[in-house]
């Protein structure tokens, strides 16, 4: 199996591989630069409306915070989650394994918008609770395909590598964590994939991003800004969807190749 | 390996010291936030933001003592960890928490002006850190003793009803009853309101998605596309399909006059019921579609030979086989449709999430934490019921 998957993988795959993502990332770029061209459709679906391309800000602008927001809350939880799930699959951490893991779930529990309300008093208006909220809401994926992925990789792997001499710290980098990869991975694309989606609850605490057109469509009545915003945050959804699935099926292919 | 290493070695050693790590840093923990973070605020009046008071200001020296002791003799407790101890431990933290509103009450005394009418306290960083900490006391120790899950629910559900027995007789300086007494009859409504929504969406979609899942086994075809649809839809904010809903839903009542008559109209129930049922059709038909399959072959072989037929099988091998699974299901999806139903205030569906995004509004925080706080404990409640469901009714008992 390993060689056959090795042979299919030819040289000019990586480009047809990237064939999807590509097409979402320019219809994103498309319908960015281009929102006010389609004035007509939307004048369609509300011809009463003064106004029916959202102008308070550039879209551009919109969703180069609302790709800062994501971005940060998905950095700072790989980040603890990951080492979260190393920390507690060692000898030493053992003792918390049980802890984390259900501390993780909990984190599921607490619905979005409570915690957002509840960082506002802490955190004030703004970015801040909501980039809170999205790690809390994001940890639990990675937080439990972390602690999948060390613990699925085989006992007598690990037991090769040290007998072959290599310190824990080299089982951890050259074994454990290229073996949970994919599924660490996994595990990050669904956590992005729901706080694209959930990051737009931010514009009700002020924090300025694609929410924005929804909530002032829902607050004066126009379809037209609701559409827009929501047709921005799912062709963004995509494009990262699409993005995390080519890696990851190169980042299978590799460990099969090898 | 020589053969002094291979010998069984005299050991001179004494037992290794294996504390209780984490409750050892979970005690420690308690101890700093109480110390360390603001313990109450108070406020003259309900926009301005209070000034914060540390242990020692709101409950004096004594009070703080007795708390560090309690946080130490934990640390103390799960330095050596025995069954005997735990069980302990598991004392000292009802006692934690029976303790509580008394902090409150004597912060009260100390620290408002009985002159201001308008004046109230909050509860600061330090009351909200122990009280997640002693959470996840619990939830460790709940794994340690190996109780059930209906234990640690039914000492909280003690706890609360003495906390609710509190602020209804004693505590009514603190923001959050002040907040709850101006508005007690909404408050009552607004639970109701949003348990209704959860129910009747949940509920819709339990049956739809069983529907959906058994057509999926029948029509292999259908599976991929249904699968398709569903996950699109979980790719579109929340927010945006209840404001997408608004407009069809107001023409529709406008122009089909018996759909109005039903109480179909743009805002209100009516579109946030349509997107909480679409949002948690995924959820159910997922794993309903795979606790179905995954009931085993030989299982339902065996049931084949015992000469059990097709209905039979179906409704008294794979599908209680399959219940737990689909509780789990059931689980996800209604602590998902608590917290979507919070987001439907803003078309006006009521329910809980309105005093969230009143209290954004006039930027009153304490009416913002009467909306959330309900919502949290709601979800954490049949986040903790639907599990223990799930746990009792998995073939051999619990886990």
């Amino acid at each position: 199996m390993t060689r056959n998957s090795a042979t299919v993988s030819l040289p000019n795959a990586p480009s047809i591989q990237w064939f999807l993502p590509l097409i979402w990332i320019a219809l994103l770029a498309m319908c960015i630069v281009g929102m006010p061209l389609l004035e007509g459709l939307f004048r369609w679906v509300e011809p009463d409306a003064r106004q029916v391309v959202y102008d308070r800000a550039a879209f551009y602008e919109l969703l180069g915070r609302h790709v800062l927001v994501v971005s940060v809350a998905a950095v700072v939880t790989i980040a603890v989650g990951v080492a979260a799930g190393i920390a507690v699959t060692r000898e030493r951490g053992r003792d918390f394994l049980p802890l984390v893991g259900q501390l993780a779930s909990l984190g599921q529990t607490f619905p979005p918008v409570a915690v957002l309300a509840l960082a506002v008093p802490v955190l004030g208006f703004g970015t801040l609770p909501i980039i809170v909220a999205l790690m809390l809401y994001g940890l639990l994926p990675i937080v439990r395909n972390t602690l999948a992925g060390i613990n699925d990789v085989d006992a007598t792997i690990k037991e090769a590598a040290q007998a072959m001499g290599m310190t824990s710290w080299q089982v951890l980098r050259h074994v454990e964590l290229p073996l949970a990869a994919p599924v660490i991975l996994a595990g990050v694309r669904t956590s992005v994939t729901i706080n694209i989606a959930t990051a737009a609850l931010g514009a009700t605490v002020g924090a300025s991003n694609l929410g924005d057109p929804i909530i002032a469509g829902i607050v004066n009545g126009n379809m037209a800004y609701v559409l827009q915003g929501a047709l921005l945050i799912a062709l963004l959804a995509l494009s990262a969807d699409s993005a995390f699935n080519v890696y990851q099926q190169r980042l299978r292919q590799r460990l099969s190749a090898s | 390996m020589s053969l002094i290493d291979a010998l069984p070695s005299p050991s001179f050693k004494r037992r290794p010291w294996h504390p209780n790590v984490v409750l050892l840093c979970l005690s420690g923990a308690m101890l700093a936030a109480a110390w360390l973070l603001s313990f109450v605020s108070v406020a003259p009046n309900r926009i301005v933001s209070g000034t914060a008071f540390g242990m020692v200001d709101a409950i004096s020296w004594p009070g703080a003592a007795l708390v560090s002791l309690l946080f130490i003799a934990m640390a103390a407790l799960s330095s050596v960890p025995t069954s005997r101890h735990y069980r302990a431990m598991l004392g000292i933290i009802i006692l934690i928490l029976l303790l509580m509103p008394f902090g409150l009450m004597v912060a009260g005394h100390w620290l408002v002006d009985p002159s201001l009418p308008q004046a109230r306290l909050g509860i600061g960083a330090a009351y909200w850190t122990v009280l997640f900490v002693l959470l996840l006391c619990l939830v460790e120790l709940r794994l340690r003793l190996g109780l059930s899950r209906w234990w640690p629910t039914l000492l909280l559900a003690g706890v609360g009803i003495a906390w609710w027995g509190c602020a209804a007789l004693w505590l009514d300086r603190l923001a959050l009853v002040q907040e709850f007494q101006a508005r007690e009859g909404q408050f009552y409504q607004a639970v109701g309101q949003h348990i209704a929504l959860v129910g009747t969406a949940v509920g819709v979609s339990v049956v739809l998605g069983m529907l959906l899942a058994m057509l999926m086994r029948r029509y292999q075809r259908l599976q991929k596309i249904a699968f398709t649809l569903l996950n699109f839809l979980q790719t579109i904010p929340s927010l945006a399909l209840f404001g997408l809903l608004l407009a069809p839903l107001a023409w529709l009542a406008a122009n089909v006059p018996p759909l109005a008559a039903l109480g179909v109209s743009g805002i209100g129930n009516a579109p946030a019921l349509i997107a909480l049922i679409a949002y948690s059709l995924l959820p159910m038909v997922r794993n309903t579609y795979i606790a179905l399959e995954e009931v085993s072959a030989e299982t339902l072989q065996a049931a084949k030979a015992m000469g059990m037929r097709t209905g039979q099988r179906f409704w008294q091998v794979r599908f209680p086989l399959a219940l737990p699974v689909l509780l789990e299901g059931v689980r996800i999806t209604a602590v998902q449709a608590i917290g979507l139903t919070a987001v439907a205030a803003l078309i006006g569906a009521g329910g809980l999430g309105t005093f969230i995004f009143q209290g954004l509004g006039q930027a009153a925080m304490d009416m913002v934490l009467l909306g959330a706080l309900p919502i949290l404990i709601l979800a954490l409640i049949v986040d903790a019921g639907l599990g223990a469901l799930a746990d009792a009714l998995r073939p051999g008992g619990q886990e």
